[in-house]
């Protein structure tokens, strides 16, 4: 959360001895650019593409860039992480692959295979409304209730495999957010392939990150509903197999207080093993919050660097919490000090030996 | 947000063409009232035996009329979702010597003094809490989240200066558990969760339910309610007040809004006669201005607006067109349920020529100290927070 007048943006903090030094990708919410920044906030790139950014970009291995854009009259347009165009683009920006389909909603994943994974929106069948929702009425705004499919695409484009929520009954009988809206049920937000080949994923609107079984498609493992986790974003399988969350804290059970929380969690045991939860070792928890967006990633040294979405605020900590790193997102100089912030989707950090960014950079 | 080396404090913007110029008195969650003049310099600091529960006001008389945390949730052994608790009553001279105290358990959130010296304010009195069958009947509110069985219900006392109760409203025996339901994710702790009480012009009562996003209005006679305002529209509102046309102004916190978009505050004005929202401010990106609990405003006779960010410890000012034009960043760190803060209750604005300011001393050099460190001149560099 950013004052109207008093933050100041760019490069605020950079402890060079404790960070891990690398180049910064992120997306902004406002606009169709990608941008990646060394530590000091110079801009190395910064991609123009054709469509507003969907959700976000990321650097691929191979060096170029992947990217959901919005397309402006697509169907669900009005949708949080409306999408409906997947794009990959060289270091200049020329266009080497897209996939279309209007029903893409936020992320995708590049396989090891070459193959990508995607959020896909699918019409939920009238029975299954009526089990997951009695009173549900087909009202002028609520047309349809968008149940969510994963699909793996091929570079020509071909649907490979395809995952579809609603054929598991223990999604049907998960607690589901009281307060949000029908018009997408789950709200997939995020997917990942792990070493295993499941499928790592996060469900937004029924507070629960899982693992899909590739083979069976079953849900071979599930976490934080009901009341554990609120809107979370972006789970990662970490080396050690824990799992990384950005539990945002939207629509909280109980007391309407909101904070954002980064959880570590062993999936054995269904154990926090880490987290952060604001300054000083989460003593002023006010002080981190978005409550949509964002992400977090665990870095080679440790380090943890955290996409605050709402303020477009990115920074890094230790593992104990000490913020060594910080970058706060702005348009031109004289957004520098005062005026609004400015959202950003997601944020990833790359070191230097990254094989993306081979032959692109001169040190 | 970040704290550290990002956020200035004090005083950060100030348009003097523009902004209603007075004094704002805020408390924080320390032991201190604050007055501080346009630029950012203190001009009195009341220190006070108890942290605020919640509310201070500058009685007309110059005095400080100001609601402190007697006991907290622990002693007391409550929930801490039954919050703002204050409990005494203080008022207090320009020099903070006492002139008048008054033990008032269980006593929450707002205070409002009548001219005739009598306090209005919100209770959890035990004698509030929900009778079986209203508890059953209502609707909302997390299942099998009810305190020890229980749930607590809203009482408004009115009491006079020797503390006898003068006036009594019940909150369970005047609104429909049906229809004045709780928001589905809270816990059914607290029904409905009285927050903040304002005397209307024609002397019935306006009260703000946080956990039914309505305000109500209360025939002072009767008891009856009278009027229903914002449902549907504003979400876990607080601190509504009439304003001079006979609109309501009120926060509008935001949280558990039935909607999956960015949280956002705004400070919204509504008609009662068509419950419509006839101006509203609210941040150029949403998000920068949220606060989840508290907050308040307060509309000056120039037709700006003085809100408190409470959770972002943020006053500012805005005009009609909702151009800023003051802002002032909290300094000052205290701890509130184990959490340390500089967050803030509410804050008020009064003129120069305000009654309670007669004849009071209000130049800075007073303070010296508290303006060495905290006043504009040290302000506004790398600056930490840090416990005064």
């Amino acid at each position: 959360m950013g004052f109207a007048r008093t933050s100041i943006k760019g490069v605020t903090i950079y402890d060079s001895r404790k960070a891990y030094r690398g180049l910064t990708i992120y997306t902004p919410v406002e606009g169709n650019e990608v941008l990646l920044i060394d530590m000091r906030g110079n801009i190395v790139n910064k991609w123009k593409m054709k469509y507003k950014a969907g959700y976000n970009g990321e650097l691929l291995p191979n060096g170029r860039l992947l990217y959901t854009g919005k397309i402006d009259n697509g169907p669900l347009k009005d949708l949080e992480g409306a999408g409906g165009i997947i794009i990959e683009v060289d270091w200049n920006g020329k266009v080497l692959w897209e996939y279309r389909d209007k029903n893409l909603h936020h992320g995708f994943y590049r396989m090891k295979n070459g193959n990508t994974l995607v959020h896909e929106w699918v019409r939920m069948p009238e029975e299954i409304v009526m089990e997951i929702k009695p009173d549900y009425t087909m009202d002028t705004n609520n047309q349809v209730i968008w149940s969510e499919a994963i699909q793996e695409i091929t570079p020509n484009g071909k649907v490979i495999w395809e995952w579809i929520a609603h054929e598991h009954k223990e999604l049907i009988k998960s607690y589901r957010c009281l307060l949000c809206p029908y018009d997408t049920w789950l709200h997939a937000n995020g997917c990942s392939e792990l070493p295993s080949g499941n499928i790592l994923v996060s469900f937004a609107k029924i507070n629960t990150v899982a693992i899909i079984d590739k083979k069976s498609k079953d849900i071979k493992w599930s976490w934080g509903s009901p009341g554990e986790l609120a809107h979370q974003h972006s789970p990662s399988m970490l080396e050690s197999g824990n799992i990384l969350i950005f539990d945002n804290g939207y629509h909280p059970f109980g007391m309407a207080q909101n904070y954002s929380r980064v959880l570590e969690i062993d999936p054995k045991s269904n154990k926090m093993v880490w987290s952060y939860e604001g300054p000083m070792d989460g003593d002023m928890k006010m002080y981190f919050y978005s409550s949509i967006y964002s992400n977090c990633q665990r870095l080679p040294n440790g380090n943890t660097l955290i996409c605050e979405g709402t303020s477009g605020r990115i920074f890094e900590i230790t593992k104990d919490g000490e913020i060594i790193w910080e970058y706060v997102h702005y348009l031109d100089q004289k957004d520098k000090i005062g005026s609004r912030s400015f959202p950003v989707y997601s944020a990833y950090r790359y070191g230097m030996d990254y094989s993306g960014l081979k032959n692109k950079i001169e040190n | 947000m970040s704290i550290a080396k990002t956020a200035k404090k004090g005083v950060t913007y100030y348009n003097p063409k523009k902004a209603y110029n007075g004094y704002t008195l805020f408390s924080t969650y320390n032991h201190d009232v604050w007055l501080i003049d346009m630029d950012g310099y203190c001009v009195n600091r009341w220190k006070l035996p108890y942290t605020p529960g919640a509310h201070q006001v500058l009685l007309p008389n110059g005095n400080l009329l100001f609601a402190g945390m007697y006991k907290s949730h622990k002693e007391l052994g409550l929930p801490v979702e039954m919050a703002g608790i204050g409990g005494v009553f203080i008022e207090i001279d320009w020099e903070s010597t006492l002139v008048w105290k008054k033990i008032v358990p269980l006593q929450n959130h707002d205070i409002t003094p009548r001219d005739n010296g009598n306090i209005l304010y919100a209770t959890y009195h035990t004698d509030g809490i929900l009778p079986e069958e209203i508890a059953r009947k209502l609707k909302g509110g997390l299942p099998n989240t009810e305190f020890n069985g229980k749930i607590y219900g809203d009482s408004i006392y009115e009491i006079n200066r020797e503390g006898k109760i003068v006036w009594k409203w019940k909150a369970y025996e005047h609104l429909d558990p049906e229809i004045d339901n709780m928001c589905d994710l809270e816990n059914r702790v607290l029904w409905p969760y009285i927050n903040s009480i304002f005397i209307c012009k024609d002397q019935n009562i306006l009260a703000s339910l946080r956990v039914v996003s309505e305000v109500i209005k209360i025939d002072y006679r009767t008891g009856k309610v009278i009027g229903r305002y914002g449902k549907g529209k504003i979400s876990h509102q607080h601190d509504s007040s009439e304003l001079d046309n006979g609109n309501i102004l009120l926060f509008d916190n935001g949280s558990h809004r039935c909607e999956y978009k960015p949280n956002y505050s705004r400070v919204v004005e509504i008609c009662p006669d068509t419950d419509e929202i006839v101006w509203e401010y609210k941040s150029d990106n949403p998000s920068d201005f949220y606060s989840p609990v508290c907050g308040g405003c307060e509309r000056m006779p120039n037709g700006n607006t003085v809100i408190c960010d409470s959770w972002q410890g943020r006053i500012f000012e805005v005009t009609h067109d909702g151009e800023l034009v003051w802002e002032f960043i909290n300094p000052f760190v205290g701890s509130i349920v184990g959490m340390n803060t500089t967050m803030m209750w509410r804050a008020h604005r009064y003129p120069p020529d305000y009654p309670g300011l007669k004849g009071k001393d209000l130049n800075p050099d007073n303070l010296y100290w508290e303006n060495y460190f905290y006043g504009p001149k040290s302000m506004n560099k790398d600056f930490r927070p840090a416990i005064f």
